[in-house]
């Protein structure tokens, strides 16, 4: 009997020091795993057409954003009976208003090729905006821990201050407002 | 009579679905029904072996639909339970053995003389899984609170749903362990109640008596002191249609509910 109130204890205290380290638990890992997995299962998205969709998002969203590709996650959530997509994806860089002029004009080329409709292209506009802040709001929490006071210095005039959200510069601001004016 | 036909499924093998079956026929035979087990693991019977009937099988249910004798002759009664009765698995052929017509057949005869009949169907979804839910009405849902089987468990819900002769099923929690999900370290009944979206019927702990009734050929719900058995107790009168509020495992496994286990035992001894 004592044995087991003093390993209860012991696991007691350290399941207080595993949650004071804010690890996400084995328990969390599974259930979102298990999420995304089944949610794969009952659709009938095949990892190709994933695969495929996940291009097409990154040909898209690359006219705009510099972003790592490699690390775009593309997952499908079931929350109640609604299913919603969910994008993650880490931004390297705005791209300047000369580029994005750039990149629309060449997809603007290539379109006249194959003629897509309008209508859908601006629906996915949609969603990547509301999906983008979320996801930059997303890095924001995970950059903080790790760059706090680097970037700070250096941030003069160089592009430092770009690679991460946490940092408020004033060359950061005039970007902000020209997406805006956009 | 008109008896119920309740499939008992996984997906997943080893995740309980034997045991489950013997431990609730048992139970509602307890409760005195008239319960008749089918195995339906054709090659991989074990059924015979959790209630300890694997001596006394004279004919399978090969044998039955091959017309070697006849249904009642092919049914073994429990040791303990007249009420109770085993229709086994041949242990040498393979799934293709029985047809999904000649099984719904036969659970239409049975339906004729008994309460209850539980269907033991075999892991997969393959030809076998669709041959143990093919003469069943209702289906119960076995899976642990493991990735691998609840994942599983969705896809079997997913099959059921397509089947119109199922009318209902529900899922049953086996091998749960409050400790580990006091301590964040497994999902809780609730997380996957909530991914799978579909009704509970029993939370079933981790019992290490399971191993001994096991090896003795006795199923766990004899044993009225142990968790399991009483937790395998409710579910039978689940489903009876009583309504029976669920197990508060956390309580029951603490050290409190074990000291006090403990002098009771003693207490027990002294009478």
């Amino acid at each position: 009997m004592k044995d087991n109130i003093f390993a209860e204890l012991y696991n007691k205290l350290l399941g207080f020091f595993r949650q004071a380290e804010e690890e996400e638990s084995a328990k969390d890992v599974a259930c979102n795993r298990l999420r995304v997995v089944l949610m794969q299962d009952r659709t009938n998205l095949t990892p190709q057409l994933l695969e495929r969709m996940r291009s097409e998002l990154v040909e898209l969203l690359s006219k705009y954003l510099e972003m790592d590709k490699e690390a775009l996650e593309l997952n499908l959530d079931q929350e109640g009976e609604q299913m919603a997509l969910m994008l993650s994806i880490p931004v390297i860089r705005a791209k300047d208003e000369e580029e994005i002029e750039k990149a629309l004009a060449e997809a603007e080329t290539e379109k006249e090729e194959n003629e897509p409709s309008e209508e859908e292209v601006e629906e996915t506009d949609d969603v990547e905006e509301s999906e983008q802040t979320e996801d930059e709001t997303e890095e924001v929490s995970e950059k903080e821990e790790v760059k706090e006071f680097p970037n700070k210095e250096i941030c003069g005039d160089c592009r430092e201050c770009e690679l991460s959200d946490d940092i408020e510069c004033e060359k950061k601001e005039i970007n902000k407002t020209a997406k805006k004016s956009k | 009579m008109s008896g119920r036909v309740i499939v008992i499924t996984s997906g997943k093998g080893g995740v309980g679905k034997t045991t489950t079956n013997a431990n609730i026929g048992t139970a509602l035979a307890k409760a005195g029904n008239k319960v008749v087990m089918i195995d339906t693991d054709l090659g991989l019977r074990n059924l015979d072996l959790l209630l300890g009937l694997e001596n006394r099988i004279v004919y399978t249910i090969v044998d039955v639909v091959e017309e070697r004798c006849k249904l009642k002759q092919a049914l073994v009664k429990d040791k303990k339970n007249p009420n109770l009765c085993l229709l086994a698995a041949a242990q040498t052929r393979d799934k293709t053995a029985v047809t999904q017509e000649q099984l719904k057949d036969i659970c239409d005869q049975l339906k004729k003389d008994y309460d209850f009949i539980l269907v033991d169907c075999p892991a997969g979804i393959e030809q076998g899984f669709q041959n143990a839910v093919a003469g069943a009405t209702e289906a119960i849902v076995v899976t642990t609170p493991e990735m691998s089987a609840v994942r599983d468990a969705d896809r079997i819900i997913g099959l059921l749903e397509a089947k119109e002769e199922i009318e209902s099923y529900k899922l049953l929690l086996n091998r749960v362990r409050p400790n580990l999900i006091k301590s964040n370290d497994m999902m809780s009944v609730e997380d996957v109640v909530e991914i799978l979206s579909a009704d509970l019927i029993g939370i079933i702990p981790e019992d290490t008596g399971i191993i001994t009734s096991t090896n003795k050929g006795e199923p766990i719900v004899n044993d009225e002191k142990s968790l399991a058995g009483r937790a395998y107790m409710n579910v039978a009168r689940r489903i009876m249609g009583e309504d029976v509020p669920f197990m508060n495992l956390e309580e029951e496994t603490s050290v409190v509910a074990k000291v006090k286990k403990f002098f009771k035992g003693l207490m027990g001894k002294e009478k």
